[in-house]
């Protein structure tokens, strides 16, 4: 799987089988955690078994990108214009979440695709939440557009206390990702990594794709941002974003790849890295394979432990030694 | 370039074909004690000269003899940032093997990435050819295993980053 997908596998198998098994109360009471720090928590009672319970917790924005009411902006009108009816908002959320929903099961519409299709979008509540701020600016890029009172430089939050910069203007957004790595060889293999968008971007057939560009200290546009915003360990990655990539169908995955970027480089760094260690492992079974070819004695002591050697008596000796 | 690989491992092995001359010799100053004397350097009269063999300024390899044990010491060539880290993490998954590698040292010596401590046992219990072939066979596998990773690493980058692009399409 190369591409991270948008909904979350385990709370669609979950959603499903409720669906499929909508009269057998069950008590369910399930938490989780996703990479970045999301938890969701779902729970389904006896009495009401079409009546579930879904709670996530967000990642803790840093001070730049704080949520105002607790959610981001723009995130309670795309939940109901995703969702419609089966999902009522809970106010105030579960204790330790930012957003509780009620989703009544039995109103799900009866034809199968589209259900199907619902249950997935549900299951995708993060993309639906955390992706609404940039969601609202690329829609009016859309329409070539700039939402009005909207700040110079936005920040958004995409890790634990950790934000990424839109500059949204009429004719293009230009997106800037701080890259911030814990560990020394996560960095330097992600640097290579981010090296490749740039490089990539210029070989044919990608000339449609956003513009990249990569650099080791912040660029222009974030100019005025907070001294820790603009520390980053591998560099920052600016993408062009223009209205040919959000229009129609392309707007949701553009929300879904820009939101999820570092996560993305992330797993593919941890990929690497198991994938090298693997290669060692081999590598070491083959040496010791061909140091064990040094040694001659083994062969030798094998055989001198499993063979037995006979001496065979014949008639004559037998007949002399009674005679003599 | 390839020719000076060859000729840097052909004067590693005739080197080491003239070095790997080994014998059991118990320790002069405490009595029942044998050990390496390369190691403890304290008789002069026991070693012999140091050999370094420079393939340039990044690659060198140095042999130091005694009369019971023999140290080889590599310096591997790292060009930039990702071949220092891919070279210190190969080299420091083999040291952590030593043991079941038998003739590797746990840590390198002083100024080097990886070293070798051949005693007269070693030369006892498997045949001198093979384990200089051993050990020439590992300088080219170290060379070859990091570019290979270098190569996988810059390939998934391409892969990773033309996915990613393409999406925008």
């Amino acid at each position: 799987m190369i591409l991270l997908q948008s909904h979350s596998r385990f709370l669609l198998q979950t959603l499903l089988n409720r669906v499929q098994n909508l009269e057998k109360s069950v008590e369910l009471d399930y938490h989780w955690v996703e990479f970045d720090d999301v938890r969701y928590h779902v729970q389904v009672s006896m009495k009401n078994p079409h009546i579930l319970l879904l709670s996530v917790s967000l990642p803790t924005p840093p001070l730049e990108a704080v949520f105002l009411g607790g959610l981001p902006f723009g995130a309670i009108e795309a939940i109901k214009a995703a969702y419609g009816v089966i999902v009522q908002i809970l106010d105030p959320p579960r204790d330790g979440f930012n957003l509780t929903l009620k989703l009544n099961l039995s109103k799900l519409p009866p034809d199968e695709e589209y259900k199907h299709a619902l249950l997935v979008k549900i299951a995708s509540v993060r993309e639906v939440v955390l992706g609404a701020p940039l969601r609202v600016i690329l829609k009016y890029l859309a329409s070539r557009t700039v939402a009005p009172d909207m700040d110079h430089l936005v920040a958004l939050v995409h890790r634990p206390n950790e934000s990424f910069f839109l500059v949204p203007q009429a004719e293009k957004v230009t997106v800037v990702f701080p890259m911030r790595f814990k560990d020394s060889i996560d960095t330097v293999l992600a640097t290579s990594f981010l090296q490749e968008f740039v490089e990539s971007r210029r070989t044919a057939g990608l000339s449609n794709a956003p513009p990249c560009l990569w650099s080791h200290s912040p660029p222009l546009e974030l100019k005025g941002a907070t001294d820790d915003a603009l520390s980053a360990n591998a560099g920052f990655v600016t993408f062009v974003i223009f209205p040919r990539h959000v229009e129609g169908k392309k707007l949701d995955r553009t929300v879904w790849n820009l939101s999820t970027f570092h996560a993305y480089v992330n797993y593919h760094v941890k990929c690497s890295e198991g994938f090298m260690h693997t290669r060692m492992r081999r590598r070491v079974e083959s040496l010791i394979q061909a140091l064990n070819r040094a040694k001659p004695d083994q062969e030798k002591t094998k055989k001198t432990a499993h063979t037995r050697s006979f001496k065979r008596l014949s008639l004559k000796d037998s007949c002399t030694n009674s005679s003599s | 370039m390839a020719n000076t690989l060859r000729l840097y491992l052909t004067c590693i092995r005739n080197t080491l074909e003239a070095a790997m001359c080994l014998q059991n010799f118990p320790c002069q100053e405490v009595e029942r004690h044998n050990k390496p004397e390369v190691e403890l350097k304290t008789s002069p009269e026991l070693l012999l000269n140091p050999v370094l063999i420079c393939r340039n300024e990044a690659e060198k390899c140095l042999i130091e003899t005694s009369i019971n044990s023999l140290r080889i010491s590599l310096k591997v060539k790292q060009a930039d940032e990702l071949e220092n880290i891919l070279t210190k993490k190969f080299l420091r998954f083999l040291s952590m093997r030593a043991e079941a590698f038998q003739v590797l040292r746990r840590k390198p010596v002083q100024g080097y990435d990886i070293s070798f401590l051949i005693t007269n046992y070693h030369c006892e219990e498997m045949q001198k050819q093979k384990l200089i072939d051993f050990i020439v066979q590992f300088m080219e596998d170290i060379d070859k295993e990091i570019s290979e990773l270098k190569m996988s690493v810059n390939t998934r980058g391409r892969l990773v980053a033309t996915e990613f692009l393409k999406q925008f399409i």
